[in-house]
């Protein structure tokens, strides 16, 4: 399995670095210009030149493609061209834990409240049950995050006033003692939390339903109960430990959307994360910025897929790597 | 048998156990929720009272006045730098006024002239006879907030640094008229000299008008002793840019970014005064929804550009908002190429467009578009005819003998006949064979062109016209706005203060960038340049009039309608004087009615 995980990264590689290499070519061919915020009446023609030539973006293709890949081949990802010149490894840094945190209580929420639906809808197939948790799961599921998000605020935020409607803390919380602060911290995650978790939670439980249901009709499951085995050990170690094999895939696939971040949530709720950071610097062609994060959202696909083949090989001893 | 039964049930236990745990958590957050509000807005009471709270849209960029380009940095630049002069827009005559502490550039009319000048650094100026040098003599008690005077130097170093190309300020144009500046390089050797601590002469090559010089010498300083070591290479990316040493009523307290910059009141300030609000919050909310619902909540006191359409709602909700508005500053228009660009880029011939080459087809599409209904039906009070580039609120050089081109189908058909489109077998107007059809561009994410360009498709097709249209992501729009690719479009200006319409109308089509449509009229050139050259800015009173009458007749584009900008105010601010160079133009004086006072 080590050969197998080495020969995975060692292809990694070359397919990261063709992915930035595209990102690289393709956002200079998009029409846009990062000085072109320059260019209004009562700017001096001369700035948006100054500041192109400061970003060397007056340089050949070829020779700005060079230029770049030295720098990158050190580690150095650049200056942000549209945030004050910040190095645009120190942007993500500030920025990641953010989404980190958002996102890994989301999954967390996700699975858990995904898997117990999915095995309940399943095990009682056809109930009322089952079919109120369907309905209810396609409803939320089909509905946009956005706009859940705003139907969230709207009620709880201006009807209810018992969350915030934005922002990662309250003004002064630094006044409240660390307990208060995280207090405050989670109290502001609240909301975007369950907006992000319901409609995740409702894709899984479709899934663990659908695999639960396929794994519950299988011969060995049958021979469970025949052992006279109790219902609940047959449901939960013996069908649920094969039905989550599919689910399992999901939890690499989902290794990307910890670190790339929610965009809709983040641009609502106010959070400097790593979505808005991203969708910013596109707007604003902020290259170094834009290539940074294909760099790390690439990466992380990659390394998804390859935990999520790992894993499977991990649960399932029937797959060989 | 019975052991591994047990194990089974423990195991089984297990998603239980976190349903509980999970349960649990969800109950202290709820807890913690319902506590933060009743026990927590007692606790915060006294915050609350002495911060203001403004949301905006986006962080700012820099808060180095050399480097700023946004508004929202400009307008807290403000806050904490001091500035030579003091500005401000006198609504009566629509002039700008400069004043230093003892003397003025006009007589302030009565109403006017709110702010006492004390934020003045210049006590006062002199302009030579020959408008070629204009001297300041500073006053000797201002101070950095870090202790050290501000002398002249500080102004000499700063526009050296604004008009070094490394550095790239969006400001040069400031510097455009000082000596050295018409061979492409300022000469600051003789442009700019400091004999004394207290004395600051700028030298221009040519005679400048007084109110320009005062407007184009008067940019934000830096303080010299914290910065003439930094290399014009590292200016950008200087620790110092986040830092900010200045002497305005505020300083700032803490710069998270992409989060909030919160400004706590200057005590030590005499430019003017420490600020009366203890502190002043500038918190980043992105999404336009959730600023509104702050506002409402009163999480947000001050809340920028707020769309019509909210406005019922939001009073409704809450009595305490009020909204505010000013301009006139902005207005949208319908672009129309007045040349064929095509053949413009290919070869450099200019001939008329095909369509909207003729005055008279453009004059005849203004009166086929029903502006009023645009404004009724969006921007309600709030939105103003626009009939030419010069703002009614710039009452000195405003032509108010301009009747509107009113909405008016048949003259709009008799006119196109007259320059020969007749309705083709489809109903679409014909000229040799060519139909009048075309696209409407526009920028993606604007409501109000959204709703304008719906009517105006409807109006054209009323007179046999096809528009089309297309809404091009914002960078895509804008280059080809400025490589003249679009025949129509739409798109609005923001209007300077001061009046130089060159960039946007002159003749020289590769000098004048912002001449999208290709127009071109030498009297307008002229005009322009005679303005410039009048010493006194109303004495250029009856080119800009004519040069009104020559738009308006030539309808280069059609104008639509000026906007009344609209912001949302807690009623809990008093003070607050809204002004056309700037919402936050006298935050320093607002003051905050304690909460007390609002619950009864």
């Amino acid at each position: 399995m080590l050969t197998y995980i080495l020969k995975r990264l060692l292809i990694a590689v070359p397919l990261i670095f063709g992915v930035l290499t595209l990102t690289f070519f393709i956002i200079r061919l998009a029409p846009g210009d990062p000085a072109a915020f320059f260019i209004q009446p009562g700017v001096s023609p001369n700035v948006a030149e100054q500041i192109r030539a400061q970003y060397g973006l007056n340089d050949p293709i070829p020779v700005q493609y060079f230029k770049w890949l030295a720098s990158v081949l050190q580690g150095d990802f650049g200056r942000s061209f549209s945030r004050a010149q910040q190095p645009v490894l120190e942007v993500i840094s500030e920025a990641l834990p953010i989404t980190v945190t958002i996102a890994g209580l989301t999954l967390i929420a996700n699975f858990t409240f995904g898997i117990l639906i999915g095995i309940v809808s399943a095990v009682r197939q056809n109930s009322f049950l089952d079919r109120f948790l369907t309905v209810t799961a396609l409803f939320f599921y089909s509905m946009p995050e956005f706009w859940f998000a705003l139907m969230m605020i709207i009620l709880f935020a201006l009807k209810l006033s018992l969350f915030p409607a934005s922002g990662l803390n309250e003004i002064g919380a630094e006044s409240y003692g660390p307990v208060g602060f995280v207090l405050d911290r989670l109290w502001h995650l609240a909301l975007p939390v369950t907006v992000l978790s319901i409609n995740g939670a409702a894709g899984i439980a479709r899934y663990v339903r659908g695999s639960m249901l396929e794994v519950i009709r299988q011969d060995y499951i049958r021979t469970a109960r025949a052992k006279g085995l109790p219902e609940k050990v047959v449901i939960f170690k013996h069908a649920l430990r094969n039905a989550l094999l599919p689910v399992v895939t999901l939890m690499g696939s989902s290794l990307p959307f910890i670190f790339s971040g929610a965009l809709f949530i983040e641009v609502i709720f106010a959070f400097p994360g790593m979505g808005r950071v991203t969708v910013e610097a596109i707007f604003a062609r902020d290259y170094p910025l834009i290539i940074a994060n294909t760099f790390i959202s690439g990466s992380l696909i990659v390394l998804g897929n390859l935990a999520a083949d790992v894993l499977y090989a991990v649960v399932d001893p029937r797959i060989k790597l | 048998m019975k052991a591994r039964v047990d194990r089974d049930v423990q195991g089984l236990r297990a998603p239980a156990r976190i349903v509980l745990t999970l349960l649990l958590a969800l109950l202290v957050l709820a807890v913690s929720a319902c506590g933060r509000k009743g026990g927590g807005s007692s606790r915060n009471a006294a915050v609350m009272d002495s911060t203001l709270v403004i949301a905006m849209l986006g962080d700012a960029d820099y808060l180095n006045p050399v480097l700023a380009s946004t508004v929202t940095s400009g307008n807290i630049i403000g806050l904490i730098y001091p500035s030579l002069l003091q500005s401000e827009f006198d609504t009566q005559t629509g002039l700008m006024n400069y004043m230093a502490l003892e003397k003025k550039l006009r007589p302030v009319t009565p109403g006017q002239g709110k702010k006492a000048p004390d934020a003045a650094i210049a006590r006062s100026w002199s302009m030579a006879p020959d408008h070629k040098s204009i001297t300041y003599t500073l006053r000797k008690d201002a101070f950095w907030s870090d202790g050290k005077p501000i002398v002249s130097g500080d102004f000499k170093f700063s526009y050296e640094l604004y008009g070094n190309p490394v550095i790239a300020s969006a400001r040069q144009q400031y510097l455009s008229e000082l000596v050295g500046a018409d061979k492409g390089k300022v000469d600051f050797s003789k442009a700019i000299e400091t004999p004394d601590d207290t004395t600051l002469i700028f030298r221009f090559y040519k005679p400048v008008p007084e109110h320009l010089a005062l407007f184009h010498t008067s940019l934000t300083p830096l303080p010299k002793h914290l910065w003439k070591d930094v290399k014009p290479e590292d200016f950008r990316h200087s620790p110092l840019n986040l830092e900010p040493v200045g002497a305005g009523p505020y300083t700032m307290k803490s710069w998270q970014k992409q989060q909030e910059i919160v400004l706590a009141s200057n005590r030590k300030s005499n430019l003017p005064k420490p600020g009366t609000i203890a502190s002043i919050a500038f918190k980043v909310v992105p999404d336009y929804t959730v600023r509104l619902t702050q506002l409402q909540t009163g999480a947000a006191d001050v809340v920028e550009n707020i769309k019509p359409e909210d406005f019922t709602a939001l009073l409704k909700a809450n009595p305490q908002i009020d909204v505010k508005t000013v301009g006139l500053r902005v207005y949208d228009y319908v672009g129309w190429s007045n040349i064929d660009h095509e053949a413009y880029s290919r070869s450099g011939v200019i001939k008329p467009h095909p369509l909207f080459g003729s005055a008279k087809v453009r004059l005849a599409l203004t009166h086929a578009i029903d502006r009023e209904s645009i404004i009724d039906g969006y921007l309600k009070e709030y939105g103003v005819v626009c009939n030419t580039d010069i703002s009614p609120s710039l009452k000195w050089a405003y032509n108010p003998k301009i009747t509107s081109h009113g909405y008016d189908p048949e003259q709009a058909t008799a006119l196109l006949k007259a320059e020969g489109w007749l309705p083709g077998p489809d109903g679409i107007l014909q000229k040799n064979g060519r139909k009048f059809s075309f696209v409407l561009y526009t920028n993606a994410g604007n409501a109000r062109r959204n709703y304008a360009s719906v009517i105006i498709q409807q109006n054209l097709r009323a007179i046999g016209i096809e528009c089309k249209l297309d809404v091009q992501e914002s960078n895509v729009f804008f280059e080809n706005l400025q490589s003249r690719k679009l025949d129509a479009w739409m798109a609005g200006w923001s209007i300077g203060l001061e009046i130089d319409p060159l960039d946007v109308w002159g003749s020289d089509l590769k000098k004048s960038r912002f001449n999208f449509t290709g127009y071109r009229n030498p009297r307008i050139d002229r005009i322009c340049e005679l303005a410039k050259q009048k010493m006194e800015a109303t004495g250029a009173r009856a080119y800009w009039q004519e040069y009104q009458d020559i738009i308006h007749r030539d309808q280069p584009v059609t104008f639509l309608y000026w906007i009344k900008e609209t912001h949302g105010f807690n009623k809990r601010i008093e003070g607050a004087e809204l002004n056309i160079s700037g919402t936050f133009y006298n935050v320093d004086d607002w003051r905050l009615r304690p909460s007390a006072n609002i619950a009864r």
